[in-house]
């Protein structure tokens, strides 16, 4: 279809690369070729991979976003009228290499392509249901006609399998929003379906600055058992995924900016937690949430920020200090990846001795653990099929024992604008990396306590509790 | 067989000679023809154990010896040694039980003394001779006298008939006496490994529970673990302890057992030239398709197949024979028809003149009589007690072999099942859960608690396995004599399995 031409054509500089990335997806079998022919063709994304802005050839200009792995949906304009065409439809993710999930997404991926608009653009949405269930969409934040709005029975049907149903309103409001369904909500989130919606400024907005660099990613969460490749979806609290456009680190592209880029990274929250998100070497400002632009006066410095449930921030810093900074959530169980939550702690248990026996027993037996779990990032001992390691990451100086949400923010005085390529690891001017003592240790100076409780117990311990801490002695390397 | 002692009277007459007789031997012409009488009624070379021997050849395709002298002895202990040297296959434990089961000898020593009776029975007693010399006075008078047991003669032909019967039975007896001995060495020798192999993996899960407690102890010394936790673990090796003592004592009960059939006793190097046997670690394989499928449960032919099978049974052709000789020492000979009796109480009525050569093979015909001319109720009373006898063993033996054979196909089924499913499974389960472990979704524990579990499922295929070879040596004795039917006692064992549940 000439449409799709005009998409291509209209991609500027990184059209080539996209246009490897992007194909005409095979019209499902449920839904009628003749039916969709007055329709856009829908776009489909077969890789993880991160994808270049799409700079806008048609319509209003604007500064595009870069979609953390993840990509913007072509668009055509029929009438002044900006078409786009979602497809609800399953789709095979790559959490991480060697890792799938069998998701519920939009246009081939999970989360969905990310809608980029202008404020005050007429927006018409297709949305093609190609999922077993019907669904709907919610354009989360939006100003728009109740009718719009997307929750199904309360104001829309649903859309049935097989079934497109058309969205069209103004956006009216610039700013950070996000979609997803409102029709099995809990279990179409659970499986993944989401995406994000940019409505860029019309003008020069005073609340919101022009930026080098624009990084929008959502939090989403999901419980995979190892080996096995689709979410649970009755899952409340004990999810063992926690991600970033539905990939997790090791998976997890790195935002890539060129030293003293001013930077923007807009972040949802569509998991069943809060996420505080944080950042190295650098100081930001929350400058938006979904609800719009931030006064200049309510902003204060912050590393990290809290984002809660359901909720959006834009943060915004001047990359001005060169390295790799790490960047994520700073719940520490939200960076790692699928572990045993009952596992004991086996941390200043010497089971030498006994391993001999368990070996005997059980032969790939391996003790672990008994000086913490960072043995197992180093071992790397088979897993189930289809598993990301609890804790991975091979960095310049050896492992980085992470996992889930963490990403790591590349600032680089060589980087070209507009070039997200990795530039690797950085490389540190000789004398700042922290090295290793090799002297004499001073006998550690023992301070008497000053304080002392705030009140008396009733009923005091029979015996004295004795704390038994093992200290590391000489080399404690495992075999 | 008391019905047919009873019914003849042995009694001594003692004729005396006149007084001063001198030629008593010419009066005695009864004497001359029980010299030519007794010609008939000598031992045999074997002693009637060729049948014997020809049965152990046939039936168990295994020598079996008759030992009544030195040589014989050592000829067996030679053989002992020879069959002891390597660990004891379920063939050559029973041809050990053939040659040393004391019993065993004890049934042949039985047949000896059958035959020395039927040879008797054949022969005139030694007449007796006795000599007096009385005084009365200055009288002396001498009194000599020869006695002989006449009524023995008279009934001589009879007697040696009735003997000849009843050695023919001991016969059976023994030979029977023998196949049971052999399927029951045959059992207890499976049973026997199967106990070894029990115990060799509950040591394994007494270590690995061992290996638990151990970790638990240290995790609660560590601070790691609770009073509850650490009580768990325990209590896991506290069980595998007394499941691990359960299945020795099991052990030793099977071994001694099998120890008496063999009539090899460890302790007596004298008697059988060794001093021990050496069971193999595992029992044999389970055999890629059944061999004994003679027996079919689902066709038309399944009657004749199993017919075929009753009347070769020992027992059955004992019963059979009773009969024809219990009929024949009542007089009877006047067939007026035959009954089948392995048509349940159906009788057939079959003229004496029909052939009944038709289908004889797969029949058990016992012919019924003109009771007219019996003389007594009670002739016919005891002849329709053993054609009912011989029914019911007839019965018996269908009934027996139908479930020896279904015993055979399910233990097969179950055991391949184990074999196929059941064991590859669980390892495909601890491979999982290894996988998991080094990913640190389980714990050391629940490691060690499927290593357990893995451990009792093997021990049930060994269970299996054991009880597939039982059956087949049922199945096999059904085919000649009573089986036992009794399966072993169960060595399986529970074993707490999963420690997850923390
Ligand atoms: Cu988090």
């Amino acid at each position: 279809m000439t449409n799709r031409r005009h998409f291509l054509s209209g991609m500027g500089t990184m059209a080539g690369a996209v246009a490897g990335t992007i194909a005409a997806a095979v019209t499902g079998a449920s839904v009628s070729k003749v039916a969709m022919a007055a329709l856009p063709e829908p776009a489909t994304q077969i890789t993880p991979d991160t994808m270049p802005p799409l700079h806008p050839t048609t319509g209003r200009p604007y500064n595009p976003v870069v979609t953390l792995n993840g990509w913007t949906l072509p668009w055509r304009m029929n009438n002044g009228i900006k078409e786009f065409h979602l497809v609800a439809e399953p789709v095979v993710r790559e959490m991480a290499p060697g890792f799938k999930a069998h998701l519920w997404g939009y246009n081939g991926q999970s989360p969905g392509p990310t809608i980029e608009v202008v404020e005050g653009d007429r927006v018409r949405i297709f949305v093609t249901n190609r999922l077993p269930e019907h669904t709907s969409v919610h354009w989360h934040g939006q100003r728009l006609p109740n009718g719009m709005d997307g929750v199904s029975g309360l104001t829309q049907p649903s859309i049935q399998p097989g079934k497109t149903f058309v969205y069209e309103f103004v956006a009216r409001r610039p700013g950070t929003f996000m979609y997803h369904p409102h029709a099995d909500e809990m279990v179409q989130m659970a499986m993944g379906m989401m995406g994000f919606w940019i409505t860029h400024p019309k003008t020069k907005h005073p609340l919101i600055d022009e930026v080098d660099r624009d990084f929008v990613f959502l939090l989403n969460a999901y419980d995979i058992d190892p080996g096995a490749y689709t979410p649970k979806i009755m899952t409340m609290l004990d999810f063992n995924l926690w991600s970033w456009n539905s990939r997790i680190f090791p998976g997890i592209d790195p935002l890539v900016v060129r030293k003293n880029d001013k930077v923007r990274i807009r972040i949802g929250n569509l998991t069943m937690t809060n996420h505080p998100i944080h950042i190295h070497g650098h100081e930001f400002q929350v400058t938006g949430t979904d609800g719009g632009a931030i006064p200049k006066t309510a902003r204060w410095p912050e590393v990290t920020t809290d984002i809660a449930v359901g909720q959006m921030r834009q943060i915004e810093f001047v990359a001005n200090e060169e390295g790799d900074w790490a960047f994520h959530c700073h719940k520490s169980h939200h960076t790692m990846n699928a572990m045993g939550h009952t596992v004991p702690t086996m941390i200043g248990v010497d089971h030498a001795k006994v391993a001999k026996e368990i070996t005997d027993l059980v032969p790939a037996y391996m003790a672990m653990g008994d000086s913490g779990m960072a043995d197992m990032a180093q071992m790397q001992m088979p897993l189930p099929d289809n598993t990301a390691p609890m804790m991975t990451g091979d960095g310049p100086f050896g492992s980085v024992d992470m996992g889930g949400m963490f990403s790591v923010v590349k600032v680089r005085k060589n980087q070209a604008a507009g070039d997200y390529k990795d530039p690797g690891w950085y490389q540190h001017p000789k004398g700042t990396v922290a090295f290793e003592w090799v002297g004499a240790l001073p006998e550690a100076k023992r301070l008497s306590p000053e304080g002392t409780q705030a009140a008396p117990e009733n009923i005091k311990p029979e015996k004295e509790i004795e704390v038994q801490i093992r200290k590391p002695e000489g080399h404690m390397h495992h075999p | 067989m008391n019905y047919l002692k009873s019914s003849y009277a042995y009694w001594d007459i003692i004729y005396l000679l006149p007084k001063r007789s001198r030629g008593y031997i010419k009066r005695c012409s009864a004497f001359t023809a029980c010299i030519t009488l007794s010609a008939c009624a000598s031992f045999s070379q074997d002693g009637g154990f060729a049948v014997v021997q020809q049965t152990a050849t046939d039936k168990l395709h295994k020598n079996v010896q008759w030992i009544k002298s030195d040589v014989d002895r050592q000829q067996v202990n030679d053989r002992n040694k020879e069959l002891l040297a390597q660990a004891l296959t379920v063939d050559a434990a029973v041809q050990l039980a053939l040659l040393n089961n004391k019993g065993l000898q004890a049934s042949f020593d039985t047949l000896g003394i059958a035959e020395s009776d039927l040879v008797q029975a054949g022969r005139m007693s030694n007449p007796g001779f006795s000599f007096s010399r009385l005084r009365r006075g200055d009288e002396v008078e001498f009194d000599r006298g020869i006695s002989f047991n006449i009524a023995r003669l008279i009934a001589m032909p009879l007697t040696s008939k009735m003997e000849r019967h009843r050695f023919e039975q001991t016969q059976r007896q023994v030979m029977m006496e023998m196949l049971i001995m052999a399927a029951e060495t045959r059992k207890a020798y499976f049973i026997a490994v199967a106990a070894e192999e029990s115990v060799r993996y509950l040591q394994q899960v007494k270590r690995s529970a061992e290996a638990g407690a151990e970790l638990a102890k240290r995790m609660k010394a560590a601070g790691n673990f609770n009073s509850l936790q650490e009580a768990r673990e325990l209590s896991f090796y506290s069980d595998a302890a007394l499941n691990l003592a359960r299945a020795d004592q099991a052990r030793i009960r099977s071994r001694e057992r099998l120890i008496r059939l063999l009539g090899i006793d460890q302790f007596s190097e004298e008697n059988t030239g060794v001093t021990s046997f050496k069971l193999p670690e595992r029992l044999p394989d389970l055999p890629d398709v059944l061999t004994l499928t003679d027996v079919k449960t689902e066709s038309d032919e399944e009657a004749t197949v199993i017919n075929k099978l009753v009347v070769q049974r020992l027992d059955v052709q004992a019963a059979k024979l009773n009969t024809q000789q219990l009929a024949e020492s009542l007089g009877l000979n006047k067939v007026t028809r035959f009954i089948n009796v392995l048509e349940l109480g159906g009788v057939r009525n079959t003229s004496n003149q029909q052939a009944t050569q038709h289908g004889y093979e797969v029949r058990l015909e016992l012919p019924l009589f003109d009771w007219g001319t019996a003389r007594t109720a009670k002739a016919e009373a005891l002849y329709m007690q053993a054609v009912n006898q011989a029914n019911q063993t007839a019965l018996e033996a269908r009934s027996e072999i139908r479930e020896a054979y279904a015993n055979y196909r399910a233990s097969y089924d179950i055991a391949r099942h184990y074999r196929d499913e059941v064991v590859p499974l669980k390892k495909r389960i601890s491979q999982e859960n290894q996988l998991r472990y080094n990913g640190m979704f389980i714990s050391v524990f629940d490691l060690l608690a499927d290593a357990r579990s893995q451990i009792t499922s093997v021990n049930s295929a060994i269970d299996a396995l054991k009880d597939f070879w039982l059956a087949q040596a049922d199945l096999e004795m059904s085919m000649t004599g009573k089986p036992s039917m009794i399966s072993s006692q169960s060595t399986v064992i529970s074993v707490s399995g999963s420690a997850a549940e923390h």
